[in-house]
C-alpha cells in the first residue's frame, strides 16, 4: 500500500439519502487526490456509497444518526473509515453473495450492495469499538480485477 | 447528480433512456418508469444507459424488479452501458437475464 497521509479528512453528514450525495463527492476529492483512475474511483465510490446506504437503511433505520467519513490518500491508494453508531453489523458476516441456483430474478436483493462493496475494494476490516461501528476499506490505483467471477 | 429518465414506444419495444446517476436517491424515478413499460406489453424493453455515469445496487434492484414485472418472453437489454455498469451488473449474475449489450 502506498505511503497516506498522517492526518486524515473528516466529513460528518446526517444518516440520511440525501447526504449520500456529499459522501461521494468526498471520496471522489479524495480519488482526484490520489491520482486514482476512473475505475479505481468508480470501485472506492460505489463501496462507500454501498455502506453508507446500509447504514442509512437498515443501521439506523430511517432514525436519527450520525455517520463520519475519514479519508487519507497517497499516491496511488485512498483510505476510508466510515463510522456509526447504529447497532452493531459486521459488513462481511452480512454479506449476501449472489445464489448461484437461483435465477436471477428470483433471488433476494438485499445484501447484494455489501457484496459490491467488498468486492469493489482491495482492503476491507471491520471493528466494534465503544458503540460504534467502524468499517475501514482501501482502494488501489491498481487493485481489485474489474470483475470478479460470475455467481 | 439526478436522474432524467424517459419513456417511448417504438414498433414492438419499450425504449427507456436514463441519463444521470442512478442510485438509492434516484432510483425511485427509474423504478416508477419500469412501471409503466412493463404494462405495455412490447417485446422487448431496451434500457439505454449510454448517459449513465454510476449505477449503485438500487439501480439493480430496478433490473431485478422489470424482470420480475415482465413476461418470460420479454427480452430485457440493457444497451450503451459503461463498464463499470456493467460489470455492476454481471457481478449480480443479472447478465444471465438481462441482454448486455454496445448498441
Amino acid at each position: 500500500m502506498a505511503e497516506l497521509a498522517r492526518t486524515p479528512v473528516v466529513l460528518e453528514v446526517p444518516a440520511t439519502i440525501g447526504a449520500l450525495g456529499d459522501i461521494a463527492a468526498f471520496v471522489l476529492r479524495l480519488a482526484g487526490r490520489a491520482g486514482l483512475g476512473r475505475r479505481a474511483s468508480y470501485r472506492l465510490r460505489l463501496a462507500v456509497d454501498e455502506l453508507a446506504t446500509n447504514i442509512v437503511m437498515h443501521g439506523y433505520r430511517g432514525g436519527d444518526g450520525r455517520i463520519t467519513v475519514r479519508g487519507r490518500s497517497g499516491p496511488g491508494g485512498v483510505q476510508i473509515t466510515i463510522e456509526d453508531s447504529a447497532p452493531a453489523f459486521d459488513p462481511v458476516a452480512g454479506r449476501l453473495p449472489p445464489c448461484p441456483g437461483v435465477p436471477p430474478q428470483d433471488r433476494r436483493i438485499g445484501g447484494l450492495g455489501i457484496h459490491l462493496a467488498l468486492t469493489s475494494v482491495d482492503e476491507f476490516a471491520y471493528a466494534h469499538r465503544d458503540g460504534r461501528n467502524i468499517s475501514t476499506l482501501t482502494v488501489q490505483a491498481e487493485g481489485t480485477d474489474p470483475c470478479p467471477p460470475r455467481p | 447528480m439526478p436522474l432524467s429518465v424517459s419513456l417511448s414506444i417504438k414498433g414492438d419495444t419499450t425504449v427507456i433512456e436514463l441519463s444521470g446517476e442512478l442510485d438509492a436517491e434516484t432510483a425511485g424515478d427509474f423504478h416508477q418508469t419500469i412501471e409503466k413499460a412493463a404494462g405495455h406489453g412490447s417485446t422487448t424493453v431496451e434500457i439505454r444507459m449510454a448517459d449513465v455515469g454510476y449505477m449503485a445496487s438500487a439501480g439493480l434492484r430496478s433490473l431485478v424488479f422489470a424482470r420480475q414485472k415482465v413476461a418470460d418472453n420479454v427480452t430485457i437489454k440493457v444497451v450503451g452501458a459503461i463498464e463499470p455498469v456493467c460489470r455492476t451488473i454481471r457481478t449480480a449474475g443479472l447478465d444471465r437475464s438481462i441482454v448486455i449489450s454496445d448498441e
